[in-house]
């Protein structure tokens, strides 16, 4: 999922743990994901299944999972792929972590103990290697933004997407997290020194809507690339490391995404699971920060994404700022989405030039 | 003050229906309820709301549509949890704001949540609401306290008697009780010689111990509550097999249709998908096949 197998690899390196890392998602995760998925399932469900199984084939045992109390359909996840891979004759153990809440700390602290016990090293090593990870989930996320925000203002074109996908090979050759960490800070350096052409007035684009398809590039057919080679700065507020940040770290404090929940606050007042809410904040305050249009991505049958989805064309109206809407499963072809792609962006294009927006 | 108040006739009114009623009848309000679903409320229902929602969700638009001209307030319940701990649909928790983005010209709605498990939460819809209609404190708090005897008086569920064979009828309240979506399948059930029951029968606290052998605690009501119910029913052999209405791209019932079918295997089970292009060819005749099977089994298991 994203980046996150890079920050997983690292912490499984620090303590020591041998690992699988399953292929990059490719058609051939989601033909078996499908396979074995309930039909009406939402894509991520499928895309997780065919990453378990192709990472069996290589000999994995323990699945490790976070999980939720509702009420968008992830928390669910655990249950079902659990049943499904016992149904299919594979003994996988499942490590899921749950708010401590609805599970109790005892059941939290034995879950951790399951993974911690298989670690050699001591516990002050642990918690070191629980720090790298971290860090280098944030040294990653805030490369690829800078990337993406850069695509637009570069001299040379593809520079900045060749230095992201060079970095991403160069950093998982190691086994090191320390070494990781300076390859990222070197990455980081060469993006800052690149080379740029500030009088260039990029069409600038936020990536908004549920968090899993706008972070697995696959599973949204690598639209941010698409976007690079066009030429477009693109940001994107959800990430793993906000990820971890928000849910982790603020939500027994009920303080996640203060800023952005309060922007919704207009036309959603209310939390309605999932990440609808923010994706609404988003939307308000990329127009607010001047962006010239805004792309929501989300799986079929998406619950939450539902709902923010009917109340986007309402901002859109408001503030006279174009949204677009893209659904995506595992049907979804390319060449069509390719097209409307562009034509959105050519719309916004023509906008400058004619409607003479506010610039 | 004397107003029109309109209650649409979707979603989780079939359940609350005698609470909403007596609640706005107390306060003096006149009651404008939207008729039975109909192909011009499907029809409205479709146009207006956002393409990707289910069924349920674009007849609750029609509905609103349908009344909308006639009254001062539309009820829009936004039910946000029913027991404590668990959730029902993310959709009901945003239904005001879809409406309010969908639909134009709407006459004031309700927009305050509702959260069912404790009295005094509930009752803070109860006092955000009857502002809008009565100063009167205390004549708030009567009409919730009235609303709320009805509201329990209520009997819901099906429970036929009398047939020689019974089939558990699974699905959301607003599909199984809307014998216009459903093309009233309880009818066809009956007439092909099988009876019904639905999971109100079965008391709510089985349900909760039938639900401890899942790894985790189901955190949706319906989820517990059907899953809870087929177990229980398959026990006590009250049942020959499952019928499950779902409606077309529910996220919830994705995930249940799939736990009982992985857990209750060897369980005659008929999925049927309701959306605004079902035929009603095709779906009897896939509820005739399956009552055939069921007697075919049934006197197999005889001789």
């Amino acid at each position: 999922m994203g980046n996150v197998y890079i920050a997983a690899k690292f912490l499984m390196d620090g303590l020591g743990i041998d690992y699988v890392i399953p292929p990059l998602n490719s058609k051939r995760a989601l033909e078996i994901g499908t396979l074995y998925s309930p039909e009406e399932i939402c894509l991520p469900f499928k895309i997780m299944m065919g990453n378990y199984i192709e990472s069996i084939e290589k000999g994995a045992d323990t699945v490790i999972l976070t999980g939720s109390c509702g009420p968008c359909r992830f928390g669910e996840y655990a249950e079902l792929q659990m049943k499904i891979l016992k149904k299919l004759g594979k003994n996988l153990d499942f490590i899921v972590f749950d708010l401590p809440s609805d599970i109790g700390f005892d059941e939290l602290k034995r879950r951790i103990d399951k993974i911690a016990l298989k670690s050699p090293k001591n516990k002050k090593e642990k918690v070191l290697a629980l720090l790298d990870a971290y860090k280098i989930i944030n040294l990653i996320d805030s490369l690829e933004t800078k990337a993406k925000y850069k695509a637009g203002y570069e001299k040379e074109k593809g520079e900045c997407k060749r230095l992201l996908n060079e970095c991403k090979k160069e950093v998982l050759k190691t086994n090191n997290p320390k070494e990781a960490i300076s390859i990222l800070k070197e990455y980081h350096r060469r993006i800052d020194n690149l080379k740029i052409d500030k009088s260039k007035n990029p069409i600038k684009v936020a990536i908004i809507g549920e968090i899993y398809t706008i972070i697995e590039p696959f599973s949204n057919l690598y639209i941010e690339d698409k976007l690079m080679d066009m030429g477009v700065s693109t940001k994107r507020t959800l990430s793993p490391s906000w990820w971890v940040y928000n849910t982790v770290l603020l939500s027994p404090l009920k303080l996640t995404a203060r800023k952005i929940r309060k922007s919704a606050k207009e036309y959603l007042p209310i939390g309605i699971g999932g990440h609808g809410q923010e994706c609404v904040g988003e939307a308000i305050l990329s127009y607010k920060e001047g962006f010239d249009g805004a792309i929501q991505i989300f799986p079929l049958g998406c619950m939450p994404e539902i709902v923010s989805k009917s109340i986007l064309p309402s901002i859109s109206k408001d503030k006279d700022f174009p949204i677009l809407s893209l659904v995506v499963d595992e049907m979804t072809g390319e060449a069509g989405y390719q097209t409307r792609i562009e034509a959105f962006i050519d719309l916004l294009e023509r906008r400058r030039r004619y409607v003479l927006s506010r610039s | 003050m004397f107003l029109k108040v309109g209650i649409p006739k979707g979603l989780l009114y079939y359940k609350y229906k005698p609470f909403f009623n007596t609640f706005f009848e107390e306060l003096g309000a006149e009651i404008i309820e939207s008729p039975d679903t109909n192909k011009d409320i499907l029809d409205l229902g479709s146009t207006l709301c956002t393409d990707e929602a289910c069924l349920p969700i674009k007849v609750f638009h029609g509905h609103v549509e349908k009344i909308k001209d006639k009254c001062d307030l539309i009820l829009i319940p936004r039910i946000m949890q029913i027991y404590k701990r668990e959730f029902i649909c993310p959709k009901f928790c945003g239904i005001p704001e879809m409406i309010e983005n969908n639909i134009e010209d709407l006459p004031i709605i309700t927009k305050a949540p509702i959260y069912l498990f404790s009295s005094d939460k509930f009752f803070k819809w109860a006092y955000e609401t009857g502002k809008i209609l009565t100063k009167n404190f205390f004549k708030i708090q009567k009409a919730f306290e009235r609303a709320q005897n009805e509201q329990k008086k209520f009997k819901e569920g099906i429970n036929d008697k009398g047939y020689a064979l019974k089939v558990a009828l699974i699905g959301h309240t607003y599909n199984i009780y809307d014998t216009f979506i459903n093309m009233n399948v309880k009818n066809k059930l009956n007439k092909l010689g099988v009876g019904v029951i639905t999971h109100e029968v079965v008391d709510d606290n089985v349900k909760y111990l039938e639900i401890k052998k899942l790894f985790k605690r189901p955190f949706w009501t319906f989820a517990r509550e059907y899953y809870g119910f087929i177990s229980y029913a398959l026990k006590e052999s009250l049942i020959d097999g499952i019928v499950y209405l779902s409606s077309f791209a529910c996220g919830i019932d994705s995930v249940i249709v799939e736990l009982i079918k992985l857990d209750f295997k060897n369980v005659p089970f008929l999925l049927l998908k309701i959306d605004e292009h079902t035929g009603e060819a095709g779906f009897d005749t896939r509820i005739e096949a399956f009552v055939d099977m069921l007697s075919r089994r049934k006197r197999g298991n005889l001789a």
